[in-house]
């Protein structure tokens, strides 16, 4: 209807992303660090046992990490701040009274938050552990190039649906904040959830093998391990197409499932005091 | 042509909250009625308020008629539309201000909020700097554009609030407790100002408040409510005329005070020690006269006149409408 009002929300928190700069390098420290240790974990696994049979090469699992860690934060931790806010503050009200749709307008505002906190740290991560890591000497540790020009446009494509799943997991984080009117359960839930099930723990190709299928049919794969497997051509079950396929449906999936929870929550929403 | 219908109509309200005492299972339900089937019409263009005690069911109305409330049964058509069936096209012709919540946002300025609620309303460039300038100079708001909504005062603030609530130009202004917490100052500019606003713009406007000053300077009409029930709904001049005439007196005698007649229109209420408390209708008996009355039956040691409390006044409307 007022496609601007979208893009008003999605500005809105884009900026309020950007202006945490010392988090953003806080972050980033974090994550250089818990990708160093996993590199040499991994080196380490991959020299005693060279044939194990793992999906990923010590190289793909090398970027893998490093690719994980500059995303961190596009992972789906629990609801958007400025919900689980008004939530606690009785002020969602005012969000029940704008003439735009609750859920989009919720969406492009969890959408650009995730960006707004994500891209910042990508880039600077990925020049890092990229190309400066390779001039300093550090070639067998960095962050490779996508494995091919058709790799590169199928892992664009696929981060672009993952940020969106992921976007769209954060909005049933909002309305079960506006059901139970606190941010926490959203926290409890989502960031084991996410961590676990994203492969930010241990990339979802190294898991045992019996599990893989199943691991990568559920909704958290499509955030960031199905692009990043495109980005680094290894192979999916079901091929490139397949593994877009399943992202797409959990995103009609949890779109539709959402908003028909969401508009029972919004009309029993009883919001007490003033 | 349009047919002058209503602004608001409300037919026969009810909502009952049910709440989960105890642990959060296991524990028995139990029933709140906070509006017991109340029913009133606001004509255009009238100021309309809603006066009572806490928990009266005041806000429960408030959220019912802003869409953001679904009732337990009942009819409302604001304008023509059901409002929690038709949310979107209903909250877009209303502005609302919830005295105890912001609407505004705690990281920008006043003037970003006013702009993104621009977007979000789709308020057309011209029209929002015109309904900008006209709200900035009537609600004083110049010197406060710039600041963060977190640094102002809670009076600065609720001005920036109904500036917000208007800015794309609502046929219906909802208030809800609008001057809780502010200074007397700020108080009376809130009140000189949506007065003004009925008066250039013709907007209906419905308010809630527990305060009586509230009513006798903005409302043309009083609805009196309690427990969920309507208790009066009459133009403020009548409802001056017989109840919110009444005045209080108490009176601190020197030693023990007297048994006493009374002149007619007044009548003692309260005795305590020294302290004897009366209420009186200044049209029947002036407040000098009865001070005169009681200052010759034994030394007077203090005096204070005020009006009786609003839960007074319902608790009296609750005994009148017994009977
Ligand atoms: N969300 C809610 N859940 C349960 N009870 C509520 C809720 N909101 C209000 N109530 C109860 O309904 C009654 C009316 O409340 P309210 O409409 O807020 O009154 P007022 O605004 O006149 O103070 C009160 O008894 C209040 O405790
Ligand atoms: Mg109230």
């Amino acid at each position: 209807m007022k496609p601007r009002a979208y893009l008003t929300a999605f500005g809105l928190q884009w900026k309020i992303g950007l202006r945490y700069r010392i988090a953003v390098v806080a972050g980033l420290v974090a994550q250089m660090w818990f990708g160093a240790i996993s590199l040499m974990a991994y080196a380490a696994v991959y020299h005693h046992a060279p044939d194990v049979g793992a999906p990923l090469t010590l190289r793909q699992a090398m970027t893998y990490t490093w690719l994980q860690q500059s995303l961190f934060t596009l992972l789906p931790l629990g609801c958007l701040p400025a919900v689980g806010d008004a939530a606690r503050t009785g002020a969602i009200i005012y969000d029940l009274l704008r003439p735009v749709d609750l859920w989009n307008w919720w969406l492009s505002a969890s959408l650009a938050r995730l960006l707004g906190n994500a891209v910042p740290r990508a880039v600077l991560l990925a020049c890092v552990a990229g190309p400066l890591a390779a001039l300093a000497g550090l070639g067998a540790w960095s962050l490779a190039p996508p494995a091919s020009p058709g790799a590169a446009l199928l892992a664009a494509a696929s981060f672009a649906l993952g940020a969106l799943l992921s976007a769209t997991i954060v909005m049933l984080w909002n309305v079960m904040t506006a059901r139970t009117l606190s941010p926490l359960g959203s926290y409890a839930i989502g960031t084991p959830l996410a961590v676990l099930l994203s492969g930010m723990l241990l990339p979802l190709p190294l898991y045992p093998e019996w599990a893989r299928i199943v691991l990568v049919l559920q909704p958290f794969a499509g955030i960031t391990d199905i692009p990043i497997r495109l980005y680094l051509g290894a192979s999916l079950p079901g091929g490139p197409l397949g593994a877009l396929g399943v992202q797409i449906f959990w995103l009609v999936a949890m779109t539709l499932g959402g908003r028909l929870w969401m508009r029972r929550i919004i009309d029993r929403l009883e919001v007490q005091g003033a | 042509m349009r047919i002058a219908s209503p602004a608001i109509e409300v037919e026969n309200l009810r909502k009952i909250y049910r709440v989960r005492e105890g642990g959060s299972w296991r524990g028995r339900t139990r029933e709140i009625v906070a509006l017991d089937g109340i029913s009133f019409a606001v004509p255009r263009g009238q100021i309309a308020g809603f006066i009572g005690p806490n928990g009266a069911g005041k806000s429960t109305a408030i959220k019912i008629l802003s869409g953001i409330l679904r009732p337990s049964s009942g009819l409302v058509r604001v304008g023509d539309l059901i409002p929690w069936e038709n949310r979107i096209a209903h909250v877009a012709r209303i502005g609302v201000v919830f005295g105890q919540r912001t609407q505004l946002w705690w990281d920008l300025s006043v003037g970003e909020g006013l702009a993104l609620l621009r977007d979000i309303y789709g308020v057309e460039p011209d029209r929002f700097a015109r309904n900008r300038a006209r709200l900035a100079d009537a609600l004083d708001l110049h010197a406060i554009m710039d600041q963060s909504v977190r640094q102002l005062s809670l009076g600065q603030r609720m001005r920036a609030e109904i500036a917000a609530a208007l800015i794309h130009d609502p046929e219906v202004l909802i208030l809800d407790e609008p001057t809780i917490g502010l200074d007397a100052p700020s108080k009376l500019a809130v009140r000189a100002f949506v007065r003004d606003l009925r008066r250039e713009q013709g907007t209906t406007v419905l308010l809630t408040t527990h305060d009586m000053h509230d009513i006798e300077a903005l409302a043309e009409r009083v609805i009196v409510i309690g427990h969920g029930r309507i208790l009066a709904d009459s133009p403020f001049e009548a409802l001056r005329a017989t109840t919110l005439s009444e005045r209080r007196l108490e009176v601190d005698f020197i030693g023990t005070p007297p048994v006493f007649d009374l002149p007619p229109g007044a009548k003692e209420t309260e005795r305590d020690g020294r302290s004897v408390t009366i209420t009186f209708d200044p049209r029947q008996i002036p407040a000098p006269a009865l001070v005169a009355h009681l200052g010759a039956l034994a030394g007077l040691d203090d005096l204070r006149i005020g009006r009786p409390a609003i839960e007074e006044i319902i608790t009296r409307f609750y005994a009148d409408h017994a009977s």
